[in-house]
Parts: structure tokens; C-alpha cells; sequence
């Protein structure tokens, strides 16, 4: 019922066209699929006009501010296409990139992309002056702290700073992805969907280094905007298209490379062969967020199984499914030890066998005690066993299993909303016990640990 | 609307209770959803100083990168959801100790006992359900209460902010309206009395239809008999193809497991839907997305007996059996559903 992978006639970057078409031609296939039309972009305000400016008082040379930004014509029409100009044009500019490769990645800098962000969906105890870093913390150091909220903050002042130069992509778009990025760790993936629009079409040529072809966002920037801008422009589709057109490009470098010799290259081979994995995993994850879980099913059928996790996750999504009898079969075979018990547990929970999953839960928690399994991993079983174990009425013992992973440092989303549904459950006074609750991950943060969480992990 | 109990003591004292009663609807716990971040590749050309680490996008921050949306971290369910025809109905009832350790008042709270009844659409009376699970160690006292001593009801005493909790499933069969009534009952003891408590408290759900069955028969044109048939004489029973779409016209996505037509003496029947498999073929059920309607079909065969004479015609039908259907919501969420008699109009 869903035709979710049709594809549109989006052109990529690898796409061979050697005469550009004329503007009008051009146009009206792709400007459906970007609703942020020329003359919107225009009524920006004076600000992206005054800030344009400056960029050509700047010493650069007329950079080809025709832009980089709408839907991507064939590759290399962009350059010369007034039609494309989404910025007051003040200048028509002719001049092909090669004459001029620094290109102006100033529509990037303007301050009116970047939201405010706010702490009112930040439980008070995390705003205490104590957790929140001074302002003059850098970047690099919120991150490895974990103040995601704070880094999104530092990374737009930076980008809208005058401290960087608009030809300086490495810096934009490392200081784009940080936005993005901590953007959705601080549970405002919806205002990164909106900020990510000022990307507009990554595929467009103006993203190629006019000399090598080589794309100038880094990959992991490409990747996180597929997502974000089938939420902005509000088309999931364009999610898994988007994942598919980075799987293409994936494609024909792995070709390029193995034919180039796939000894002196092993290390990229290997490592656009797991990029290729990831996407597989994406496109999957993308039709699963669309609700096409069948889609997403078959799609994971034909992705080459070659570990035992792959498996795992296919039987995680019958599981979601409600084929649990798919999901046990999915792991009869192939996946590891560990993998394969946590499947045949939550298998057991798919079927209401609440008492058949507590030792199987046990059982991982002590296999895992005893060896080098990581301590996250475990607390990841003690959780299910705690959640587990409300079904079959053990509140009490429910309760202290998901407080004693508090007690230890962990502080996830699902742990903390868990535990506060308990609270829910033990008294008419929960308000308290989960004031209390935050009041204790905010400790964690004390110690550096643990993440600063919002209301709603902790269901205030 | 609901049933009432004689002689409680629901309207006595107005004074708050000591016990509170929580109650959460156990559907599945759900995998956690998580949108990992990229794993930032090792190149010189971007700082991935300035890169939050992928593990802190994750349900739970484990070490092994993780691009799929799906973690297998369970969450309590966030909300009572939907209920639907077909489906078990499972809940838990917490009553709590509400006293606060050392107050003033210092009073005891024991023989705290929880009853819980369905009232359904169709029923005047209510059903009552049975708790589970039994009484584990050290939570419950095995002390019968002296006085209800005939009626083998146990109670529990419950120090200040320990809970006791139960749980009770319900096999949902009707549409409409359905409330669920729990009564609370415990003794509050002071230095200088004690007494017996009660509340009730209601809990109203509406039960929908997920699963809408429409059938069809019609008659086949009979087979043509066999050599041997022939040569034996032999009748051979009347062929029906029964037909049925089954519309999910719930909001989940649903996969069916079963469906098959229970015939009664004197027809057998065969499906031809999707567990008829040719070789090398994997069974591949349904999957029914909101909406979604999948069309099953049978072929229902008149069994002769010794004398070659089928089934007589009642009211100018007959009367094949019934089609029973199995699903699984999310998660495994078991549904069933059996429909009214099916036959064919005979003429």
C-alpha cells in the first residue's frame, strides 16, 4: 500500500551530463520537491541581505553566490542558472567555478537559520549553574562532557560568528554536523529538521570540489541530513531516497576502488563496505519509521547477511511485527550467544511467557558478570529483567533493579521513563520520587556522567 | 452503572485514605526506537573532536555502533492505548501504603486485599476476575483474617510505602462500552482503635472491533469424475469456495497467524491461501496495516455417507462451520476471533 521507494527523478552527483539543460527545463521537475522557492528565501529579512553584503565587501573575489542551494540541476548547469539564485542577486555572475574554487558557503553563516534553544524542557535540577558550563567552554569539551544543549548553542554562535571565513567549508560543515548532531541528542530534532533546510540539495553540484569531484560536506554530515530533511520538508520518501542516492555513490567508489587494487586500498574499501552496511541499515530503520514495516522487512531480506547481527536485527523487527514465531527463527541459526538469548527472551515476552524470560534474562546478566561482555550491555539485561518482572507482579524487586542501575551511573531515556512509570505505580505521591529521581541523574552529571535528560524522560 | 456491593463501606469516613490504588494497562512493553547518529569516519578532513559521540543517540549507550532504529531496550507502555475485540486485556492494580514513614499518627495499615470485576456490554452483572499472581515470599501474610476466615481471603500488610500488587486479564469479546471496578479493602489500625476500610474505584474503556469479517459462497461446478469413479458408480459430495475478506480496521499493524474454517459433520474443508506452499517457497503471513483488507478463500466439500446422501438443507441452507482467526499486534500481542455459522443458501 505504500509505495515507499519509488524513486524520483532526482539527479545525483554522479550523474553524467555533459550539456546543461536550459533553466526552464530544469526547474520544474525538482522544484516540487524543495518548497522553499527563490522568492521565500528572499523575504528573509534584511539580514540575509545586509550579511550578503558584507560577504561581497570581503576581499574574495565575486564568489558565485549563484546558488549552491536549490534543487540540484544537472551537475555543473547550477553555475551559470540565474534561475537558481536564491539570494538578492546583486550580480550575475557568469564566471565558471573552476576560475574560482573557493566557493561561498556564506548562506550557511546566516544567524536567522539557527533557532534559540531554551532550558524549559530541561528539569530544573540540570539548569543549576553548577551543570550548565560557562560560555566561554570550548566546543570540544562540551561535547566530551556531554553537554549536548550547551555544544548546539556553541556551534551556532561560532558558525554565525565572524571568526569564520564563508569559504572555509571544513570548518562550516564540521560546526553544521555538531549543530545537527547535538541538536537531536537534546530532544530538538525538530528544530534541526527545520535548521537543516538551509542545506537544501546536498547532491547539487556547488557541493563538489570543482577540481577532484570529491564531495566537500563530510559523509557523516550527508547521512544525518537525509533524515532531518525528510522531516523538514516533511516527505519521508525523500528519507530513503536519500539514502539510496548515498548508497549509489558508495557503490561506485567501491567499484573505483577495487578496480584501482584492492590490496593498496583495503582500508577504504573496508570502510565504504560498512558504509554501505549502515545505509542498508538506514533505509530499513527510514521505512520502519514510515510505518512500511513490511517494506522494511523485505528490505532487510535482502541485505547480505553476513553476521550474526544482521539476524538479530531482522528478528528485532518481526518482533516489533508481532511475528514472534519469525523473530525465533531468525536466530536459530547464525547469531551469537548473547544476541541470540536476547531474542529468544523478548520472544518469550511476545508471548506473554513473562515467567519463561526471567531466567533467560538471569542468565545473560551472569554470563555477562563473569566475562568481558560490557557493563552497559548487562545493564541493558537487568532493565528488561526489571521490566519483566512487573509483569508477573514483582513490583517491589522491579523497582529496585531500575534503581540500582541509577545507583551505577546509567541514566538512558528509557531507563529513567521506566522508572518513573514504576513511581507512578508505588504512590499518589510519584511527583516527588520522580523530582527525586531527576535530582539524582543530575548528581550523575556532577561526576560526569550520565546525560542531562528533559521532562519527558522522567515523565514530568 | 456499575454493579453495587451491599453493605460496603464506601460512603463512610471522610477522612483520606491511607492506601491509594494505581492502576496501568499491561499491553506489551515496546523496543525502545532510537535514531543512531552517523559513525564519523576517520579522515583528516573533519574534527571529529566536535562530534558527539554516537553511543549517547542510543537507547542505551552501547558500545557496538548500531545504525538500526529498533533497540532491543524494553519501554513500559507510555499510555492505555487502544482496546480491541479479540485481544486479551491485562492489567495491573498497585495498592499502596500512603503513610508516611514516622508521621505523627502513628497507625498500621494490614490485611490489605484487592478485588477487581469486569463489567461488560452485555452482561447486568459483572465478572470477577482472578488476581494474579499468587502471594510471593515475605510480600504477603499467610495469616487467613480471622473474622472473613469462611470466605478464604487472604490480606497483606503493608508497611508504610510498600505496595501491593496484583494483575488480572480479561479476554475482551464484546465491543462497547467496558468498565473495570477495583475495591480496595484494609484495616487501619491506631493505638486507640481500628477499623476496616473499603473504596471502589472504576475504570471505563472502550473495547473496538479490529478484525471485520465479510464472507461469500458459492457453489462449484462439480469436479468430472474419475475412471474409477465411474466405473464404481460413485457420488461424489457437493463443492462450495468460500470466500471471506478480513479488513483490520484497527490502527495497528496486525500479521494473521491462523485462519482457518472449523467445519462441522458432514464438510471438510481445505484453504488455499498462504500456508499453501510450493517447494523451496517460505511461508510468508500477511501482514494487515490499517485498512488493509486480505482476501482468504476455502473450498468446502460435502462428506457423503455410506449411502451417498449429504447434508439435508435447514431453512434452505447448510451450514459449513465457523472461521476461526489468530493475529498478532505489536510486539505479539495476541488476538483471536471466531465468526457466527457460515453456509450457503441451497436452492
Amino acid at each position: 500500500m505504500f509505495n515507499a521507494v519509488i524513486r524520483r527523478s532526482t539527479r545525483g552527483p554522479l550523474d553524467i551530463d555533459d550539456s546543461p539543460l536550459q533553466p526552464d527545463e530544469v526547474a520544474s521537475p525538482t522544484s516540487s520537491v524543495f518548497p522553499l522557492p527563490t522568492h521565500q528565501q528572499q523575504l528573509l529579512s534584511p539580514i540575509s541581505l545586509s550579511s550578503n553584503q558584507s560577504q561581497f565587501a570581503s576581499p574574495r573575489l565575486s564568489s558565485p553566490r549563484a546558488t549552491p542551494r536549490l534543487p540540484s540541476p544537472t551537475p555543473g548547469s547550477n553555475v551559470s542558472n540565474q534561475t537558481y539564485r536564491t539570494a538578492p542577486s546583486h550580480q550575475v555572475s557568469n564566471m565558471s567555478n573552476y576560475q574560482n574554487p573557493q566557493k561561498d558557503f556564506g548562506y550557511l553563516l546566516r544567524p536567522e537559520i539557527y533557532h534559540p534553544l531554551t532550558l524549559l524542557d530541561v528539569p530544573p535540577p540540570f539548569r543549576v549553574s553548577s551543570l550548565q558550563p560557562s560560555t566561554d567552554t570550548p566546543l570540544e569539551s562540551l561535547i566530551s562532557g556531554g553537554h549536548f544543549r550547551s555544544a548546539a548553542i556553541k556551534a551556532a554562535q561560532l558558525l554565525t560568528s565572524s571568526g569564520i571565513a564563508p569559504s572555509d567549508h571544513e570548518a562550516i560543515f564540521s560546526l553544521i554536523y555538531t549543530r545537527l548532531s547535538c541538536l537531536t541528542l537534546c530532544n530538538a530534532t525538530a528544530l534541526a529538521a527545520q535548521e537543516v533546510k538551509a542545506l537544501e540539495d546536498l547532491n547539487s553540484s556547488y557541493y563538489l570540489d570543482d577540481l577532484t569531484g570529491a564531495h566537500l560536506a563530510p559523509w557523516e554530515l550527508r547521512v544525518l541530513a537525509v533524515r532531518l530533511q525528510g522531516m523538514g520538508f516533511n516527505d519521508a520518501r525523500r528519507g530513503v531516497m536519500g539514502y539510496y542516492e548515498l548508497g549509489r555513490e558508495a557503490r561506485l567508489t567501491l567499484t573505483a576502488l577495487k578496480k584501482a587494487g584492492r590490496d593498496q586500498n583495503a582500508a577504504e574499501i573496508a570502510m565504504w563496505d560498512a558504509r554501505l552496511q549502515d545505509l542498508g541499515l538506514r533505509v530499513a530503520s527510514a521505512l520502519i519509521e514510515m510505518e512500511d514495516l513490511e517494506g522494511a522487512a523485505r528490505h532487510l531480506k535482502t541485505l547480505r547477511v553476513d553476521n550474526g547481527r544482521l539476524r538479530a536485527q531482522q528478528a528485532l523487527l518481526w518482533l516489533y511485527l508481532g511475528d514472534v514465531d519469525a523473530a525465533r527463527k531468525c536466530i536459530a541459526a547464525g547469531a551469537d550467544e548473547q544476541a541470540r538469548d536476547v531474542i529468544l527472551a523478548l520472544a518469550c515476552m511476545g508471548d506473554a511467557e513473562y515467567a519463561a524470560a526471567v531466567p533467560i534474562w538471569e542468565r545473560l546478566i551472569e554470563a555477562g558478570s563473569g566475562g568481558q561482555r560490557d557493563d552497559v550491555e548487562i545493564a541493558m539485561y537487568r532493565q528488561n529483567l526489571a521490566v519483566c518482572l512487573l509483569y508477573l507482579g514483582q513490583l517491589s524487586l522491579t523497582r529496585t533493579h531500575l534503581e540500582s542501575l541509577i545507583d551505577a551511573g546509567h541514566s538512558w531515556r528509557g531507563l529513567t521513563f521506566n522508572l518513573a512509570t514504576v513511581y507512578e505505580l508505588c504512590t499518589e505521591r510519584s511527583r516527588a520520587l520522580k523530582i527525586s529521581l531527576v535530582e539524582r541523574v543530575a548528581g550523575l552529571r556532577e561526576e560526569g556522567r550520565g546525560s542531562e535528560g528533559v521532562n519527558g524522560d522522567f515523565k514530568l | 452503572m456499575a454493579h453495587q456491593r451491599t453493605g460496603s463501606t464506601i460512603d463512610g469516613p471522610k477522612e483520606p485514605h491511607s492506601v491509594s490504588l494505581k492502576v496501568l494497562r499491561l499491553s506489551r512493553p515496546s523496543l525502545s526506537i532510537q535514531h543512531p547518529l552517523p559513525t564519523p569516519s576517520p579522515s583528516p578532513t573533519n574534527s571529529p573532536a566536535i562530534y558527539p559521540p554516537p553511543s549517547a543517540s542510543l537507547a542505551y549507550p552501547s558500545s557496538q555502533p548500531d545504525p538500526f532504529i529498533l533497540s532491543p531496550l524494553l519501554t513500559l507502555p507510555p499510555a492505555f492505548g487502544s482496546a480491541y475485540v479479540g485481544e486479551t486485556f491485562s492489567c495491573t492494580l498497585c495498592a499502596n501504603n500512603e503513610l508516611l514513614p514516622g508521621s505523627t499518627a502513628p497507625k498500621s495499615i494490614t490485611n490489605v486485599r484487592i478485588e477487581a470485576e469486569m463489567k461488560i456490554p452485555s452482561s447486568p452483572t459483572a465478572i470477577p476476575l482472578i488476581l494474579g499472581p499468587e502471594p510471593s515470599e515475605g510480600a504477603a501474610s499467610e495469616e487467613e483474617d480471622p473474622e472473613k476466615g469462611a470466605e478464604k481471603r487472604k490480606g497483606v500488610d503493608l508497611e508504610p510505602g510498600q505496595s501491593l500488587q496484583k494483575v488480572v486479564s480479561f479476554d475482551l469479546k464484546e465491543e462497547g462500552a467496558h468498565v473495570l471496578a477495583v475495591t480496595v479493602t484494609y484495616t487501619e489500625t491506631t493505638p486507640t482503635s481500628g477499623r476496616v476500610r473499603t473504596f471502589r474505584k472504576l475504570y471505563q474503556f472502550v473495547c473496538k472491533g479490529c478484525m471485520v469479517v465479510r464472507t461469500k459462497s458459492g457453489i462449484l461446478p462439480p469436479a468430472p469424475a474419475s475412471s474409477l469413479e465411474k466405473k464404481e458408480g460413485k457420488k461424489t459430495g457437493r463443492k462450495w469456495a468460500l470466500e471471506a475478506q478480513l479488513e483490520n480496521t484497527g490502527e495497528e499493524i496486525i500479521t494473521l497467524e491462523i485462519v482457518i474454517l472449523e467445519t462441522n459433520e458432514g464438510f471438510k474443508s481445505q484453504g488455499i491461501n498462504w500456508e499453501v506452499l510450493r517447494e523451496g517457497e517460505e511461508m510468508e503471513k500477511p501482514v494487515l496495516m490499517p485498512g488493509d483488507v486480505q482476501q482468504v478463500c476455502f473450498i468446502v466439500e460435502e462428506v457423503l455417507d455410506e449411502e451417498g446422501r449429504g447434508q439435508e438443507p435447514v431453512d434452505g441452507r447448510v451450514i459449513f462451520g465457523i472461521l476461526s482467526l489468530a493475529w498478532r499486534g505489536p510486539m505479539g500481542n495476541r488476538g483471536f476471533l471466531s465468526t457466527g455459522s457460515l453456509g450457503a443458501r441451497i436452492k
